[in-house]
């Protein structure tokens, strides 16, 4: 699904990522983690499609080149980035908003446009599967959210938008138990055959709600241990240095 | 252009004129001669200098004979309201079905003198020749079961013309009005329209007052607009404007007596070399009133967009709560946007802040709309809309509001 190769990323000539490579098949959740400024959320951003980087190397998505390939086809071809802090939009009904993109990622993909009512339909359908109130979908977009809503209202999105890879940018952080509950449940539904993940992220504690296939450390800008849930486990006792 | 010069046979020509009246107009015309139309040199008009405008825009300048044809509008079908229709500004027809006639006075134009003189010299030119409008009143404990929507259409044969046209709203205590100034414009060439508007809210009235275009217009606009408010009146104007080469609304209000309170709130999408002007003037006379400005404007291309805003506060209007915001947002480079806030305060107990703050799309906030799916350009449309969406929800009735939604988004994508 997913294949990564040798991936150098800079901003204003500062080198970030530095020869990464990373493959994701279809069904697997992979888990990065790493200390700060290692280069996660750029690895996000570079996959969502983010200008102001300079990138070389080579991102294939299902076969295919990513290469110039705007943020909105990235989404419409089944990329979806939750943010690790989700923009406010004032005046913008959150609603409104996730009916507009759903229908964009359809049209995209010659389905069927949905009409308000099942839109809604879906809506409720989704925040009931999550255990979330849909009341604050009502609202503007994320303006006044509490930090744990912001997330979980990424974790709708990504539910409605239903996306092939989803890329979770330390969306466990600054979030209590419950609401963690809720992300993992949010992702752990969605897990089948066909649908990957990619979740970033500081702690350990996520990945004893979301089994992850691999784990893989991310520092100075390049992969350089991979393993499975015990990595996790051991990088939380011992730290990042003495992998160094 | 050469000089646009008005001769005094002008006056002559008016019909029906008491000698009263006669003077007042020789007078303003008198004022308006030794000071042409304004300019730069002015500080009400630094940021639009309304004679350089003119004088790039027009060959030449022609009064409006007196004489209207009888037109046919389409009536606006979303929701039931009671309608007056302005021709090129004249009264030509108005319809109150679902009122009680009898509370309400209608007429073609409001001839009285009792203005004050003005160094405003649009204004001058007005008083010296506008002879159409309208002049309502309300009568007293009356308030409107529907909106009024006062069609402003201007014809298509108004080339190189200026119009003068004097306005009147009264409402008597405890009465109430919502209307909606819907302009229509079928003229294809440049022409001015120039309003004098008087609003008289008397005790315990309240007046809703909504500007809307249906389509844009090669027109000049400029309106200045009088304001009395008197105890415990309520006034709210919501201004949306888009497409007009050249709108300037000059308010000025007088809080007189106490509890008044006075909204101004607009929501403009400028684009081309379109330049529009919100000048106010607040003026707390009296203890405990209340006044709320917003002014909210999209820039695109070439565009300019002004806010000149005053807040008055005189030494005995204690308590007074005043407010003034003027956000812009700048879709490139060449637009421009300038604000002037302006407090005087000679109170020593009140409450009066202002601010102002101007910038480009935020481009973390597009890159999260792009992410869900969503075009470069449909995103920034979203984000026009969600930057100028608090202004449309002042308007409460709902078949209004969707009304005004629709059209001011055609606005927004036909740009």
């Amino acid at each position: 699904m997913l294949e990564i190769k040798n991936l150098q990323v800079s901003i204003n000539s500062k080198q970030i990522l530095n020869g990464l490579n990373l493959s994701i098949k279809p069904g697997e959740l992979h888990a990065i983690m790493g200390p700060n400024g290692s280069g996660k959320s750029t690895l996000a951003n570079v996959l969502s499609g983010k200008s102001g980087y300079e990138v070389s190397g080579q991102i294939n998505f299902e076969g295919k080149n990513l290469k110039g390939v705007p943020v909105e086809e990235r989404a419409q071809k089944g990329i979806f980035l939750a943010f690790q802090y989700p923009l406010e939009i004032p005046g913008v009904n959150t609603n409104n908003f996730l009916k507009t993109s759903l229908n964009s990622v359809l049209k995209a993909n010659g389905k069927k446009e949905v009409d308000t009512l099942s839109f809604l339909k879906l809506v409720k359908e989704k925040s009931l599967e999550l255990g979330i109130d849909e009341k604050f979908l009502s609202r503007q977009l994320n303006v006044g959210f509490s930090g744990g809503e912001k997330k979980k209202n990424e974790i709708l999105q990504m539910k409605i938008l239903d996306p092939i890879l989803s890329i979770l940018d330390e969306t466990d952080s600054g979030l209590d138990i419950d609401a963690l509950k809720i992300i993992a449940k949010g992702v752990n539904l969605s897990r089948d055959k066909k649908k990957s993940f990619l979740v970033i992220t500081h702690y350990q504690r996520l990945l004893d709600y979301i089994k992850p296939d691999f784990v893989h450390v991310l520092s100075g800008g390049r992969i350089i241990k991979t393993g499975h849930g015990e990595l996790a486990e051991e990088l939380e006792k011992t730290g990042y240095t003495k992998l160094n | 252009m050469q000089n646009f010069e008005v001769n005094s046979n002008q006056i002559d020509k008016i019909k029906k004129i008491t000698s009263d009246e006669k003077d007042f107009r020789i007078k303003n015309l008198e004022l308006f001669k030794a000071s042409g139309f304004p300019n730069k040199k002015l500080e009400d008009w630094k940021f639009s200098d309304f004679k350089y405008i003119v004088d790039s825009n027009f060959n030449e300048l022609k009064i409006k004979e007196t004489s209207f044809n009888q037109q046919n509008i389409d009536l606006i079908s979303d929701f039931e309201h009671n309608y007056i229709l302005l021709v090129d500004g004249n009264l030509q027809s108005s319809n109150f079905n679902y009122e009680e006639k009898s509370k309400i006075i209608i007429n073609s134009f409001d001839k009285s003198t009792d203005y004050k003189t003005t160094s405003n010299s649009l204004v001058n030119l007005n008083h010296a020749l506008a002879e159409n409008g309208y002049s309502l009143e309300i009568a007293k404990n009356y308030k409107f079961k529907k909106v009024l929507v006062i069609y402003n259409l201007f014809t298509k044969d108004l080339k190189n013309i200026i119009l003068n046209n004097k306005n009147r709203i009264k409402l008597n205590e405890n009465s109430e009005l919502h209307t909606i100034e819907y302009t229509i414009n079928e003229s294809k060439s440049k022409f001015i329209n120039n309003v004098y508007e008087n609003i008289i809210l008397e005790k315990n009235s309240k007046l809703k007052n909504l500007t809307i275009q249906k389509n844009k217009s090669d027109g000049f606009f400029h309106k200045f607009l009088k304001c009395k408010l008197l105890l415990n009146s309520n006034y709210l104007n919501l201004i949306f404007s888009s497409g007009l080469k050249f709108n300037k609304i000059d308010i000025e209000c007088d809080l007189i007596n106490e509890n008044c309170e006075c909204n101004i709130l607009s929501a403009l999408f400028l684009k081309k070399n379109e330049h529009q002007e919100i000048k106010t003037c607040i003026n707390h006379l009296a203890p405990n009133c209340k006044s709320y400005q917003k002014v909210k404007n999209v820039l695109s291309e070439e565009s300019k967009g002004v806010f000149q805003g005053k807040i008055f506060v005189k030494d005995i209007a204690q308590k007074t709560d005043a407010y003034q915001l003027s956000k812009a947002l700048l879709l490139n480079d060449e637009a421009e946007f300038n604000s002037k806030p302006e407090l005087e305060i000679y109170a020593d107990d009140v409450k009066c802040s202002h601010g102002s703050t101007s910038g480009n799309i935020d481009e973390d906030a597009l890159h999260y709309l792009m992410t869900r799916g969503l075009t470069k350009n449909d995103s920034i449309k979203l984000l026009i809309k969600g930057f100028l969406n608090d202004v449309v929800d002042y308007i409460k009735n709902p078949s209004v509001k969707k009304f005004i939604e629709n059209k001011f988004e055609e606005q927004i994508n036909g740009h």
